[in-house]
């Protein structure tokens, strides 16, 4: 009895450090020198192997996760992104308290995740987009119903919830379908739904978008934008459909081999990787002209395509310019395309 | 369970009330349930019958005892089933543990709430009728005296939950040996042959006996079915109990170790 007093006093002055630690920095999310190593099994071949496993099973570890630090603020959407494998889920796992980090520190709201679980989860959604958290065996309303019991949301917050989202995801058409029986992207907007049920001040969404087509996506980021704006939801996303990023996320973090290689806005990012654009000139004959601050990048009969930085000449300074030495047929200017720019990146070591 | 949370018992009566719904919306393996259930009732009383004949009493105990011995094990036996294993390494082979997790109540408490609510829809759906069956084919089964049914009772809840949570700490298991599907059976069966369910303790070797009853096992079976049919006076039966209480609070503190150890080295398959 007293042990468990004393116990939860500790516990008491622990979360106060620990909150005023988050305050004084007022970050929503914290992760610092954050780490997960996987040890997994090493199988041998054939039957020799087998047997050799059973008496001594040789271990391997794989480094997931390495060494990542990061904060975000409230009301932030962050667009979390790295090629397979780069160690995203295992981050999002660990930060909805499902793994223990091998070491490092999370603090969620103050909280770490893997201490607390059941408090930190209580304010935090979570969509994984390959599996689903609604019930296999209730219709997708029973599913609601059943979290609304776990949450402890009275009925009328709830019902009230229900229909802001049903107004951007138009759930009550499903609503009485067995969760078995939905499709992937009717099934998606059901597990966005029960993410965001309890209104919870922190969103996870693990690859949110797979799968579903455009309308899908669309409502989704709209869903995500709306909320963002109406509640302040904090948000982190990963992805790989770099559309979701362009429309939603004003900052992303890269990560690669299990560290960070780019955290910052995107324009930042476009700058550096891109400070250059492309423009594409139309002349009347096969000869084009020279420009001090364009680089002619390719020639083919009529078409010419001069490089230019950004910091240098404007697209338009740069068409009058050359107007003015050769009339011109047509332009046109090119951008790098988002997806370049990140396989750069991820490329970039 | 002591973090300052107070039990939500509101989110695991939901889940007892949708799983019993969903039980008797679909009555899949009832049938199966109750024909397995008979069939093994009526060999086991024949069996009991044939080697009753030319004796009045064995072991001090009478020829209608031991049907209605058989009758309420068969009962019993359609009552404790637990599915928390099964529960377990699917969410563990599919990694549904992630989603589990995600909710602010205990893991365990979901899966024992499922369990529960499965039982209650069984009274329902087997144990009844099987009692029926067997008060019509074999005998009804009249306990002992009142008093001992109403002792029956909380015995038979400990023994409920003895069985259950033996099985959810079998179920960790699941967490680390990947397949363990056989071992399950092999569990179910062993917890059978050495509960008293189907041979009670007096026909066992009196060494392998005195084994036994060392363990729990004895404790799930053949102590209620011992009071139900009054075996022992009421000071040894009341003893045995205790023992059981005993047993009762030994695994649920394993129960509550091992749930603690496990989620935090929980492994999620799949990305
Ligand atoms: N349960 C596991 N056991 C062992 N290794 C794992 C496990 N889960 C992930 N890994 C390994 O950890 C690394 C990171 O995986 P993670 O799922 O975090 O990648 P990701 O960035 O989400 O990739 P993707 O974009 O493909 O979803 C990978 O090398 C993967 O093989
Ligand atoms: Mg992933």
């Amino acid at each position: 009895m007293l042990w468990e007093k004393y116990k939860s006093t500790m516990k008491i002055t622990v979360n106060e450090k620990c909150s005023s630690a988050y305050r004084k920095s007022d970050h929503m999310i914290q992760v610092k020198n954050l780490k997960k190593n996987y040890v997994i099994a090493k199988k041998e071949k054939g039957l020799g192997g087998a047997i050799k496993s059973l008496v001594k099973s040789e271990k391997q570890t794989i480094e997931a996760v390495k060494d990542i630090s990061f904060q975000i603020a409230k009301g932030e959407i962050v667009a979390f992104l790295g090629p397979n494998g780069a160690g995203k889920s295992t981050t999002v796992k660990m930060m909805s308290g499902i793994l223990t980090p091998t070491s490092g520190k999370i603090f969620i709201n103050g909280k770490e995740p893997y201490q607390n679980r059941k408090e930190v989860v209580k304010d935090l959604g979570v969509v994984f987009g390959q599996r689903t958290q609604l019930n296999w065996d209730l219709r997708l309303g029973e599913s609601f119903e059943l979290l609304r019991h776990v949450y402890q949301i009275d009925k009328e917050t709830y019902e009230q919830n229900l229909q802001v989202m049903d107004n951007i995801l138009g759930i009550s058409e499903i609503i009485d379908i067995p969760v078995r029986q939905l499709s992937l992207g009717q099934r998606m907007r059901g597990d966005l739904v029960a993410a965001m049920l309890h209104s919870p001040s922190v969103l996870f969404l693990d690859e949110p978008t797979i799968g579903l087509d455009v309308d899908g996506k669309y409502a989704i980021r709209k869903f995500i934008k709306e909320i963002n704006r109406v509640k302040g939801t904090t948000v982190i996303l990963t992805t790989h459909d770099l559309g979701d990023v362009q429309e939603l996320c004003k900052r992303l973090i890269i990560i690669n081999h299990g560290t960070i290689i780019e955290d910052g806005p995107l324009e930042e990012l476009v700058e550096r990787i891109a400070p250059y654009k492309d423009l594409v000139v139309e002349f009347y004959d096969e000869e084009a002209v020279e420009h001090p601050k364009a680089q002619l990048h390719k020639q083919k009969g009529n078409v010419a395509k001069y490089r230019f930085q950004k910091a240098d000449i404007t697209a338009a300074q740069l068409i009058q310019e050359i107007s003015e030495k050769k009339s011109i047929k047509d332009v046109a200017i090119e951008e790098v395309t988002i997806d370049d720019i990140i396989r750069i990146a991820y490329h970039r070591e | 369970m002591c973090n300052g949370l107070a039990v939500n018992w509101r989110a695991f009566f939901y889940v007892y009330k949708t799983r019993i719904q969903k039980t008797l919306a679909y009555r899949f393996d009832v049938y199966g349930n109750i024909i397995w259930q008979c069939i093994v009732m009526f060999a086991t009383a024949y069996f009991w019958k044939a080697l009753y004949t030319g004796y009045d009493t064995v072991k001090g105990v009478q020829v209608e005892d031991m049907m209605t011995y058989t009758i309420v094990s068969s009962m019993m036996s359609l009552f404790f089933i637990t599915f928390v294993e099964q529960r377990v390494i699917q969410s563990v082979e599919k990694g549904t543990v992630a989603t589990d997790m995600l909710k602010p109540i205990p893991l365990f408490g979901i899966y024992f709430f499922e369990d529960l609510g499965y039982t209650t829809s069984l009274i329902v759906q087997n144990v009844i009728p099987i009692f029926i069956i067997g008060s019509i084919f074999i005998g009804v089964p009249v306990p002992h005296s009142t008093f001992m049914l109403l002792l029956f009772i909380p015995s038979v809840i400990m023994a409920y939950m003895i069985n259950w949570l033996f099985a959810a700490c079998f179920s960790t298991w699941a967490f680390t040996a990947i397949n363990m599907n056989p071992m399950v059976q092999v569990k179910k069966h062993l917890i059978r042959l050495l509960s008293g369910c189907i041979i009670p303790m007096w026909f066992f070797p009196e060494w392998l006996s005195d084994i036994l009853n060392v363990l729990p096992f004895v404790y799930i079976y053949q102590l209620p079915l011992d009071i139900y049919i009054g075996k022992y006076e009421m000071g040894i039966l009341l003893q045995k109990m205790g023992i059981q209480a005993l047993w009762l609070l030994v695994l649920w503190c394993l129960f509550v170790y091992l749930q603690k150890r496990v989620t935090k080295h929980v492994l999620v398959q799949g990305g």
